[in-house]
């Protein structure tokens, strides 16, 4: 179990970092910040849980996670009590929906706002861009854009949705606290982007580490037989 | 063990109503190829696992598969959902769709290869003329099944990606209009096109089975050519496919596997290459996406589409650069077959493998000035290496080929 | 060629890529497989929540429980009469071919009502012959029905498949193509009148 948890968490790592790196080249905006994730640890995945279902879903529905899902997947791992508490009376097995009418989100901020079950998979840069977008409210330096509708990180600046975790003007010695909340989002988006991406590289270090060791016996076993062939 | 299983009585009893023995004798454990192959001839085997995996992991998709694009909630749809819920909820279902989405490319990569190398060794040439025809057919198949596939998700690269190749068909003149509603079944890509696509994506890989015993049949007719590019007469240079070649390609599989597993479980989406970014956010008839380009393995040719000012000449040259693949073999008249023995020729096979990874790049870009103008040189060469061939042998002075391998 | 050393490893070399190649293939097929059972959605939905109070007395109606038809009878007094008195047509009174069609709240005392609340019965409403919808026929005699069920009917369902009749518990009754009984299922009260079925 130990080795399981330490090989999860490596392979996680190494592989966002590759796929990071192969992102990060192809944003055309200013560089995205850096979000520290760990879609293995339970706890800030359950923190930006929290932060998801206080602030996001506010407006943002995950209609591909199910409360049902909460409780089953381990990263999550919620317990039936806390998932009761935040299903209210939806059914256990229905997705998590904003109770925002799409109607009229459409009146308030002008656009309907995307679901969130995959976004880290449909924005370039993925998790860290979902960090950066959190932390990248600033004023807008020609005036244009009013306040809390501009973000350095949004292709074309101008963003519908206002400054979630009132990052624009927030007090020096909130800062960590928020960049915290916005990486801990950050985990949990990124986790229910692919909610088996963990067991998937587990099984994944077996399956290659496998296929090495028949590669090395096929390749003994043609230079054995091709010893008959006289060149 | 073969020649164990081939002793049994059950055997014999087979044998007695099918000549299974005599098939596997000429087929394999008697069929004579060159002893000088190089991995280069690994891709032939490869590519037919790949078409294997295909086919198993499409049929397993399409148990959980819906085409359909009635709207769902959040602006998804039956189709979107379906896949999602292929990925959450199937038992395994994220893994055989990952081997179907890497497998695509995968197909691709070992069928490049595989085209790359007898475009090298000349195996286009006589008597291998067929051979390479049945060959660029199966490209075509290939690229069609791959088409309609990518439409099946119906995200958003699904959706512009099939309006834009089927807006290509609307160029032809006449006939133009009339195919492009045949292709969509209505006025634009929706419902009805979803679901022929999927149905034409279900069919062509048993069509590609089919062309793919052909290209088969027809090698074992006129046989392997190999790196030197000579006939090969003589028992002692030519060893039996099994058990020599069986083992090799066994070793090859196993090298192919690793990669192929290596991707599927550590980076299935590949940066954005084997499964685009843009195809994560459901289709959306009302907004394309700021850039699109098709999956990596049409890029070239949507190039030469793109170097074109006119829709309709683009289209044309298009569809010449790869109906010219079918004519390849009259247009090289050179009586030396690989590169090895033909300086010029190498030079310039050399560089049309360069010209196309360019026309590769420049269509998965965002199109600039400079790029659009790299491109059309690339296009230029593109076409220029064929008819090159055509004058070539007058002029190039080829090296002494030997008599045996 | 070859001495017998490089024969020997040979061999083994041949049947270590064999083995191992029959372990990825057999690897292989687990989720291939395994994908065709009940998706994790699929499963989630296993239970069915319905209130028995929406039943009218007398009355029958078929709800779905994990895709399968599921009888819920509102019993009045004169059904539950029709419960005695025709033991020794019944195949199995007492329930006890399969086990599992036996849920776990069966007591002495409500195994001829076959439910928890005599008044409301719960069965999957599939005949046991080949899966055919029975027919509620619930008062006795031949006068509402005819010619379909015997001459001492004491009321029930009829299978129209098959012919297979069962009594107003869902037993089924001496002649009928049917093995057994329809099927119980697990279920509980979590109100008064809210049952949960799965």
């Amino acid at each position: 179990m130990k080795l399981k948890q330490i090989l999860m968490a490596t392979t996680a790592a190494v592989s966002l970092l590759a796929s990071g790196a192969v992102m990060a080249n192809e944003g055309h905006g200013p560089a995205l910040k850096h979000a520290e994730i760990n879609v293995t640890d339970q706890t800030q995945i359950q923190r930006g849980l929290t932060v998801f279902t206080d602030v996001c879903m506010g407006c943002h529905s995950a209609k591909y996670i199910t409360y049902k899902g909460l409780i089953d997947y381990p990263e999550i791992g919620i317990t039936r009590e806390q998932a009761d508490e935040l299903r209210g009376s939806h059914p256990l097995a229905a997705g998590m929906i904003s109770d925002l009418n799409p109607e009229d989100a459409k009146v308030s901020y002008g656009k309907v706002p995307p679901d969130l079950s995959i976004i880290t998979n449909a924005r370039r840069g993925g998790a860290n861009y979902v960090y950066s977008l959190l932390t990248g409210f600033e004023h807008d330096p020609s005036g244009k854009v009013t306040d809390g509708n501009f973000n350095e990180y949004f292709p074309g600046n101008r963003i519908a949705m206002p400054d979630p975790l009132s990052w624009l003007g927030h007090d020096a010695s909130e800062t960590e606290e928020l960049e915290q909340q916005a990486e801990d989002v950050a985990a949990f988006l990124a986790f229910i982007a692919d909610p088996h991406q963990n067991e998937r590289r587990v099984i994944g270090c077996w399956v290659v580490g496998f296929l090495l060791l028949l590669t090395l016996v096929l390749w003994r076993l043609k230079v054995e037989v091709w010893k008959d062939v006289k060149h | 063990m073969l020649e164990k299983m081939m002793k049994t009585r059950l055997f014999a009893w087979v044998d007695e109503r099918t000549g299974a023995e005599a098939i596997i004798k000429s087929q394999l454990t008697e069929y004579p190829v060159p002893k000088n192959l190089n991995y280069m001839w690994n891709f032939g085997s490869l590519a037919l696992l790949v078409l294997v995996l295909q086919i198993l992991t499409g049929i397993f998709l399409a148990m959980y598969y819906k085409p359909s694009a009635a709207l769902t909630m959040g602006g998804y749809t039956v189709a979107f959902d379906s896949v999602e819920r292929i990925m959450r909820d199937v038992n395994f279902g994220w893994l055989i769709r990952y081997m179907h989405a890497v497998g695509a490319s995968a197909f691709f990569v070992v069928v490049y290869m595989h085209i790359g190398r007898g475009l090298y060794y000349g195996s286009y040439k006589g008597p291998r003329e067929l051979l390479w025809i049945i060959g660029v057919v199966i490209l075509l198949i290939m690229q069609g099944a791959a088409f309609f596939g990518y439409l099946l998700p119906w995200g958003q690269m699904s959706f512009w990606g099939a309006t834009v190749i089927t807006n290509l068909f609307g160029a032809l003149p006449v006939l133009g209009e009339y195919l492009q509603q045949l292709l969509r079944g209505g006025f634009a890509v929706g419902d009805p096109t979803l679901n022929r696509f999927f149905s034409l994506h279900y069919l062509f890989p048993l069509l590609l089975v089919a062309i793919v015993g052909g290209h088969v049949h027809a090698l074992h007719v006129v046989h392997s050519n190999n790196p030197e590019g000579i006939d090969v007469h003589g028992d002692d240079q030519k060893i039996n496919f099994h058990p020599y070649y069986t083992v090799k390609d066994a070793f090859g599989v196993g090298i192919f596997l690793t990669i192929y597993c290596y991707v599927i479980f550590f980076n299935p989406q590949m940066g954005g290459y084997f499964i685009e970014v843009d195809n994560y956010v459901p289709a959306n008839n009302l907004q394309t996406p700021p850039h699109i380009a098709p999956v990596w393995y049409l890029t070239p040719w949507y190039t030469i589409l793109r170097s074109f000012e006119s829709k309709l000449l683009g289209v044309l040259m298009m569809g010449g650069s790869l109906a010219i693949l079918f004519l390849l073999p009259f247009l090289d008249r050179s009586k030396v077959r690989s590169a090895r023995y033909r300086p010029v020729f190498k030079q310039m096979v050399l560089l049309f493998f360069v010209c196309v990874i360019v026309l590769g790049y420049c269509g998965h870009s965002a199109p600039t000035p400079t790029l659009k103008l790299v491109g059309q040189i690339a296009t230029a060469y593109y076409f220029l290496f064929f008819f090159a061939l055509l004058i070539l042998p007058k002029f190039e002075k080829t090296k002494p080929v030997p008599d045996h391998i | 060629m070859t001495d017998q050393a490089d024969q020997s490893r040979r061999n083994f070399l041949y049947v270590a890529a064999g083995g191992m190649g029959a372990v990825a293939a057999g690897a292989t097929v687990v989720p291939f497989i395994g994908s065709m059972f009940p998706a994790a959605d699929t499963l989630a939905a296993a239970k069915t929540e319905f209130d028995v109070a929406t039943v009218e007395a007398g009355q029958l109606v078929v709800i779905q429980w994990q895709g399968k038809p599921v009888f819920i009878v509102n019993r009045t007094e004169e059904y539950l009469k029709q419960v005695d008195g025709h033991d020794e047509m019944l195949k199995d009174k007492n329930s006890t071919h399969i086990e599992a069609v036996r849920a776990d709240w069966i007591t002495p005392e409500n195994l001829k009502y076959r439910s928890i609340k005599p008044e409301y019965l719960i069965v999957v409403a599939s005949c046991t012959h080949l899966g055919c919808i029975p027919l509620f026929k619930p008062t006795a005699g031949r006068k509402e029905w005819g010619e379909s069920v015997p001459e001492n009917w004491p009321g029930g369902w009829h299978c129209p498949c098959h012919g297979s009749l069962y009594d107003i518990s869902a037993r089924v009754i001496n002649g009928s193509p049917a093995p057994d009984n329809l099927h119980l299922m697990p279920y509980t009260y979590k109100t008064e009148t809210q049952v949960v079925i799965g």
